[in-house]
């Protein structure tokens, strides 16, 4: 484990990161140089139009997959140059998702996606129960333990994701378009959501969209576009 | 993977109760090749044992000349062994019993019915080594006597309905033999096939006075070997002195030795390879199976990518995912494993039954245990197998393109 420490509170640091995909015989570009810092406990927000590179910068960040070319710093250590193996444990244990088209397992109940990440961390059956339980009344859904996803609501379903996200207490929860797939109303009692993990778990969130009201929830908004960061704003939140 | 996961065990039994169709047709597929192996592997198993048992009851110490070429002794009218072969054999270090038997076809009518068989003269004196050679006993009434003239003793599917006769045949019954009454003393045992059991036994000053003509032509000689003597080599021994006191040549005999291990073993060969042939088809059946357990799984990968891009997300590795993929494939084999295993049991059983029906009764099926669990494992081996490869394609995708799979 390689630690290259800038600030310590810097959780995640990416440095000059490319990824470069071929399509075809053409090779598109979709990070060009990429520089991020996020200290911990920072609610960060990232905008941009479709194809700026959001996504993929994002999935970066998730371990979800790695660059072409730089470094990405995950409290400290590279995790480009991870194996498939490491890398699963770094998204299982350090960081919580949250997608647009929630991802749920349409199979599980809601308890049993809350439980599913701990189940690759060797949580006793028990332990993750009681996790899930909690996590579900957190998010104000106690009372649909047992439903499947079908029968929840689109805001219910994405709180079953935020549930989902945190059941392995991770340092960083990373949301894509959170807000996308659901109607105003509801997705700002998920920005709420978000914003109360924030303040009173202290927990570092990056978020990706492309709406700039959501966008302003942030403490901070970085600009993409064509694969780097053209502006950087702080927010005045209450 | 080191441990064994409850929950991915359930999630896989999940996955397959959600398409039970698709996981019912696999389960068909594999348990239709492990029902035909079952039974007939129980099949082969049950005749090595009836062999074995034969083997060791009969004594493998026993030897028969009989004629060559033609199978069924009796039916060359050409080939017989006179009382002075016997004696000559009889005579042959390392020969203990021996007797001559007449054997021929003949006609028995009881009441209006007729019927053809073999009818066997033997010597009263040798019966006890007769019985020992066949391996039967009296079942019903009693054995011949020294000068029973107008007795028989028939064999055990006289006493049965509709097998012969349309009604089975009592001690005491009048029968005529070639046109000649006799009164039926006693029958025979089952031998366990329908030639054997269909015979008919006379003294052989009876079958003499029947067959004037063949007095002193044994078409059928059984004989015995002394303690440590190898049969096998008794009976090229006997081949060879026999031809030269027959005045025959090198390679044209007109009789061939026997060892009753030779007989069983041709047997066991000939058994061993058919059965082997009808379990290679089997095995065939079970490619398939293989093959279309793999293509239900190549699809529900394909279904799940999407759930295999999340499951990644939140921290499955790709061990996770193989032991999923592997193990819900592996359910298929043993369910179809366990669920062929009873059917092929059923089948096995009822084509035992069918064979005692029609009079082989040797035919019986053996279920060992090692059979049991050997067919239940296979079935579990080839259904984890056939998952082999849709399970690495599922572990080795990208979790980004998994996610955007839909």
């Amino acid at each position: 484990m390689k630690m290259t420490g800038s600030h310590t509170n810097t959780i995640i640091e990416l440095r000059n990161v490319w990824k470069t995909y071929t399509m075809g015989e053409v090779k598109v570009n979709a990070l060009c140089g990429l520089d991020l810092k996020v200290r911990k406990g920072e609610f960060v927000s990232i905008m941009g139009p479709s194809g700026s590179g959001k996504s993929t910068a994002m999935n970066m960040i998730g371990a979800l997959d790695i660059p072409s070319k730089g470094m990405i710093l995950l409290e400290g250590q590279d995790i480009a140059k991870l194996t498939e193996s490491d890398l699963a444990q770094i998204r299982g244990r350090k960081i919580g998702f949250i997608f647009q088209q929630f991802n749920l397992i349409p199979t599980l109940s809601a308890l049993e996606n809350i439980m599913l990440p701990m189940i690759f961390q060797n949580i006793p059956r028990y332990e993750r129960m009681e996790i899930a339980r909690k996590l579900l009344k957190m998010v104000d859904l106690g009372d649909r333990i047992y439903h499947k996803p079908t029968e929840l609501s689109g805001g219910e379903q994405q709180r079953v994701a935020i549930a989902r996200a945190l059941s392995n207490d991770p340092e960083v929860v990373l949301a894509d378009e959170p807000t996308g797939n659901l109607d105003s109303k509801t997705g700002e009692t998920v920005i709420d959501f978000l914003k109360q993990l924030h303040k009173k778990e202290g927990k570092t969130i990056v978020m990706v969209t492309h709406d700039p009201n959501v966008a302003r929830k942030a403490d901070r908004t970085e600009y993409l576009l064509d694969g780097k960061i053209i502006k950087s704003l702080k927010n005045h939140t209450r | 993977m080191a441990i064994i996961k409850l929950d991915e065990i359930k999630y896989s039994l999940k996955n397959l109760r959600n398409r039970k169709l698709r996981s019912g047709l696999s389960i068909l597929s594999i348990l239709i090749g492990i029902t035909a192996i079952f039974a007939l592997v129980s099949f082969g198993l049950g005749i090595q044992y009836y062999m074995d048992t034969i083997a060791a009851e009969a004594g493998a110490d026993k030897l028969y000349i009989q004629p060559k070429g033609v199978g069924v002794p009796g039916l060359d009218e050409n080939f017989y062994l006179t009382q002075n072969d016997i004696d000559f054999v009889a005579r042959i270090n390392g020969v203990k019993d021996i007797t001559g038997m007449y054997f021929k076809s003949a006609e028995l009518r009881f009441k209006d019915e007729v019927t053809y068989y073999f009818v066997i003269g033997m010597d009263t004196d040798e019966l006890e080594f007769f019985m020992e050679g066949f391996n039967i006993d009296i079942e019903k009434g009693r054995d011949l006597k020294k000068g029973d003239l107008n007795k028989v003793v028939l064999g055990y599917n006289y006493l049965l309905e509709k097998r012969i006769f349309d009604k089975p045949l009592k001690v005491g019954d009048k029968v005529e033999l070639n046109g000649k009454d006799f009164e039926v003393v006693g029958f025979y045992s089952e031998v366990g096939n329908p030639g054997d059991d269909a015979q008919m036994y006379l003294t052989l000053e009876a079958f003499e006075e029947l067959h004037p003509e063949y007095v002193g032509q044994f078409g059928y000689v059984m004989l015995s070997a002394e303690k440590g003597v190898d049969p096998t080599e008794l009976a090229d021994k006997i081949t060879e002195k026999l031809r030269k006191h027959r005045g025959e040549e090198e390679g044209k005999e007109t009789f061939f030795v026997q060892s009753f291990e030779d007989i069983i073993e041709t047997f066991g060969i000939i058994i061993n390879v058919l059965n082997g042939v009808l379990v290679l088809i089997a095995l065939i059946s079970l490619i398939v199976a293989s093959v279309n357990i793999m293509n239900t799984m190549y699809t529900a990968v394909l279904e799940r990518t999407k759930e295999i891009g999340i499951m990644k997300a939140v921290g499955a590795r790709n061990e996770n995912i193989l032991f999923i993929f592997m193990f819900e494939s592996g359910v298929l084999g043993l369910v179809g494993g366990i669920i062929g295993v009873l059917l092929g049991y059923v089948v096995a059983s009822i084509g035992g039954m069918v064979a005692a029906q029609a009079g082989y009764s040797l035919l019986q099926p053996a279920f060992p245990w090692y059979l049991i669990i050997g067919c239940i494992l296979f079935a579990f081996v080839v259904g984890a197998g056939s998952g082999l490869l849709p399970a690495v394609r599922a572990s080795k995708q990208k979790p980004v393109d998994a996610l955007r799979y839909e």
